[in-house]
């Protein structure tokens, strides 16, 4: 048994011996975990990826005259200012007001310009009070400039993360990067038996053996606090996450960089480490975790819904070899699949991190604190809103045809059942194409006669379990005002049109 | 020798079996990387692969009927920017990204076709594509 004083006493006498989470793996297999925690004092460990929920909170010094801050901007992005007068919380996934540069230059590309120390553009209005007469500022600043520059991130440094794969047979753009269709990817995140959470997690207590409140870290590349457990912290399965806090002013580009992912958003790339001081042998045994004890869950992000499925488990080790096989079921069907796989994190800068930090001990530049408290345990909830899906309003029996109708039939039935699409089907019922009533107007201008030679072959479709936001999506997005509802037969269940959504939640379409 | 050119072919030629021509006449092998067919002229991304003189004869052919650009250098990545996520590996259609033994990613630019899927997938915008 060790204390973190007699830890610090050591450091100080330059006679620590400080490893990174890497390092320990190998020690503690030869050693054991035992002798381990005997010989070495403090793991080190980093993790570098995109940390949406980042920012900074900002105060700008009084203007002369007095303003009180509404409506602020920082090199055209919103920082949100209902605080005190000067004061103003950046987000880094905040988009740029100008629509044409929108997540090119947001929030995360902000926080990085002031760390490097770039001129950024103030512009700030307000509503004018006795005390602060003045409506409207605009000013250059640098972040010398600035009285204070706290990041404070509420969630961030995720214990462990799921992968990502898409089942659609279009491509996803997600906050987990581009996923190809069909399978075509599966993207992960994390740096694995770096990770600092995970080499603090005590698998039988379910807590940190370690970290908590006032658990000094490796922030950006400047020295920063853990302030307490993250939002949607969830440390029962593994997903704990933390709320940090760091000197922005101290901070290094190398390790807090702005970052678009595309057609998500802007993020910021966050490098956090955190030491571990090794104080028993179970301490130092959990720190020897390996990739491949770290389970990673395969997600299928086509599936649009807050509980995605999980297609199977993989981890870390397999993960970083490229590729991945796993069984798969493809319409019913049970296929083997190899899966191409890509990181939207980075191991590199991870174990830079965790060197790092090591350095920073070594140098004496760096000791280690005591946590005043542990980490609250809590399970996230989900948000009280009901989805509404595709089957809650299907009109039943579906009104569909069989190609061998004549154009004045189909249109006969377009009429007489107010409708203005009809499905074409097989004698299965299975979906062949779509008519519209713009479809029966140009056959007429036309003089064609035969469905087959008007309809529409390559039709997008809804399923019966897709929520209506997803149609609206996608009727947008084909510029069509209405789809069938097929089964996973390509069976005709209904038609869904953008009335039926519009009477719904007005205001989406 | 291999070598990797942009093909712009004319719309008066757009019908005439060129690429089956080298194929035959000077025994190259041919891999059609990038095809871009318009009504009044052609596009092609092409890697010829053979005997050296092979090669610079059907390039001479391939000139007779439109004008031929040798790839050099279609993109570099900046180091500075590049994070080594790695999130362009997989989106290389010909393989030329790679995660290095330290994780640092890199860039085989013989074999890049200048397809410029990375530059619109990298979060740093660390790729800088050169128009051509
Ligand atoms: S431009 Fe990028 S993605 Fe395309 S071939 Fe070159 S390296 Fe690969
Ligand atoms: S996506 Fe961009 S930042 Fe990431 S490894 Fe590729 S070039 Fe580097």
């Amino acid at each position: 048994m060790k204390t973190i004083k007699q830890i610090n006493e050591k450091i100080k006498n330059g006679d620590a011996v400080i490893v990174t989470a890497e390092e320990m793996i190998s020690i503690v297999e030869e050693e054991g975990a035992e002798k381990a925690s005997e010989t070495v004092d403090v793991v080190t460990t980093g993790t570098f990826g995109a940390m949406c929920s980042s920012g900074v909170f900002l105060n700008f010094g009084h203007s002369d005259p007095p303003i009180k801050m509404m409506k602020t901007y920082l090199n055209g992005v919103e920082a949100y200012s209902g605080l005190a007068a000067v004061d103003a919380y950046l987000g880094a996934t905040q988009a740029n007001s100008d629509d044409d540069i929108g997540i090119d230059y947001g929030g995360a590309h902000v926080i990085e310009d002031l760390v490097a120390g770039k001129e950024v553009e103030l512009e700030a209005e307000g509503y004018t009070t006795d005390c602060y007469p003045r409506k409207r500022v605009s000013t250059i600043i640098t972040i010398d400039d600035l009285n204070q520059a706290m990041l404070f991130n509420p969630r961030n440094c995720y214990q462990s993360y799921n992968s990502a794969t898409n089942s659609r047979d279009e491509k996803l753009y997600t906050y987990m990067g581009k996923l190809l269709p069909e399978f075509g990817n599966l993207n992960y995140s994390g740096a694995g038996q770096l990770n600092p959470m995970q080499n603090d997690f005590n698998t039988t207590t379910k807590t940190y053996n370690t970290l908590g409140v006032g658990t000094k870290i490796f922030a950006g590349g400047a020295q920063g606090y853990i302030a307490g457990e993250g939002t949607q912290h969830s440390p029962a399965g593994g997903f704990g996450t933390l709320a940090i806090q760091g000197n922005l002013k101290e901070m290094d580009t190398k390790y807090i960089r702005g970052a678009t992912i595309p057609k998500y958003g802007s993020t910021l790339f966050m490098g956090i480490g955190i030491p571990i001081p090794v104080l028993n042998s179970e301490i130092a045994q959990t720190c020897a975790i390996r990739d491949e004890d770290i389970k990673v869950p395969i997600l299928d992000y086509g599936i649009q819904r807050r509980d995605k499925p999980t297609l199977g488990v993989t981890n870390y080790k397999d993960l970083r070899t490229g590729k991945i096989s796993m069984e798969l079921d493809i319409s019913g069907e049970k296929v083997d699949k190899c899966i191409r796989t890509t990181s939207v994190s980075s191991y590199k800068t991870s174990r830079e991190i965790a060197g790092e930090l090591k350095d920073w001990i070594i140098n004496k530049e760096f000791f280690l604190s005591d946590r005043v408290a542990g980490l609250n345990t809590c399970a996230p909830k989900p948000m009280k809103a009901d989805a509404k899906l595709v089957r809650d309003i299907i009109k039943r029996p579906p009104i569909v045809a069989k190609e061998t109708i004549s154009v004045s039939e189909a249109s006969k039935i377009l009429i007489e059942k107010n409708i203005n699409h009809l499905p074409i089907v097989d004698e299965n019922n299975c979906i062949m194409g779509i008519i519209t009533s713009w479809d029966i107007a140009k056959a007429m201008a036309q003089s064609k006669t035969t469905i087959s030679d008007i309809m529409t072959k390559y039709v997008v479709w809804a399923s019966p379990d897709e929520p209506i936001e997803m149609v609206a999506k996608k009727m947008s997005a084909n510029n069509i005002s209405g789809l069938p509802i097929v089964d996973n037969n390509k069976k005709v269940l209904g038609v869904i049109s953008a009335e039926d959504i519009s009477k719904l939640i007005g205001h989406y379409i | 020798m291999k070598k990797r050119i942009f093909y712009w072919i004319s719309g008066r030629n757009v019908k005439k079996p060129i690429v089956s021509d080298i194929i035959k006449t000077y025994d190259v092998d041919v891999t059609i990387l990038k095809a871009k067919m318009e009504p009044s002229e052609g596009f092609l991304t092409l890697e010829l692969n053979g005997n050296e003189d092979n090669v610079l004869n059907s390039v001479e052919y391939l000139k007779e009927y439109g004008e031929v650009e040798d790839i050099s250098q279609p993109i570099q990545k900046k180091e500075e920017k590049c994070i080594d996520c790695g999130a362009c590996i997989v989106h290389c259609p010909v393989g030329a990204i790679k995660f290095e033994e330290d994780f640092s990613v890199t860039f085989d630019i013989d074999e890049c076709i200048g397809c410029k899927t990375c530059a619109k997938i990298c979060p740093t915008k660390a790729i800088v594509v050169y128009d051509l």
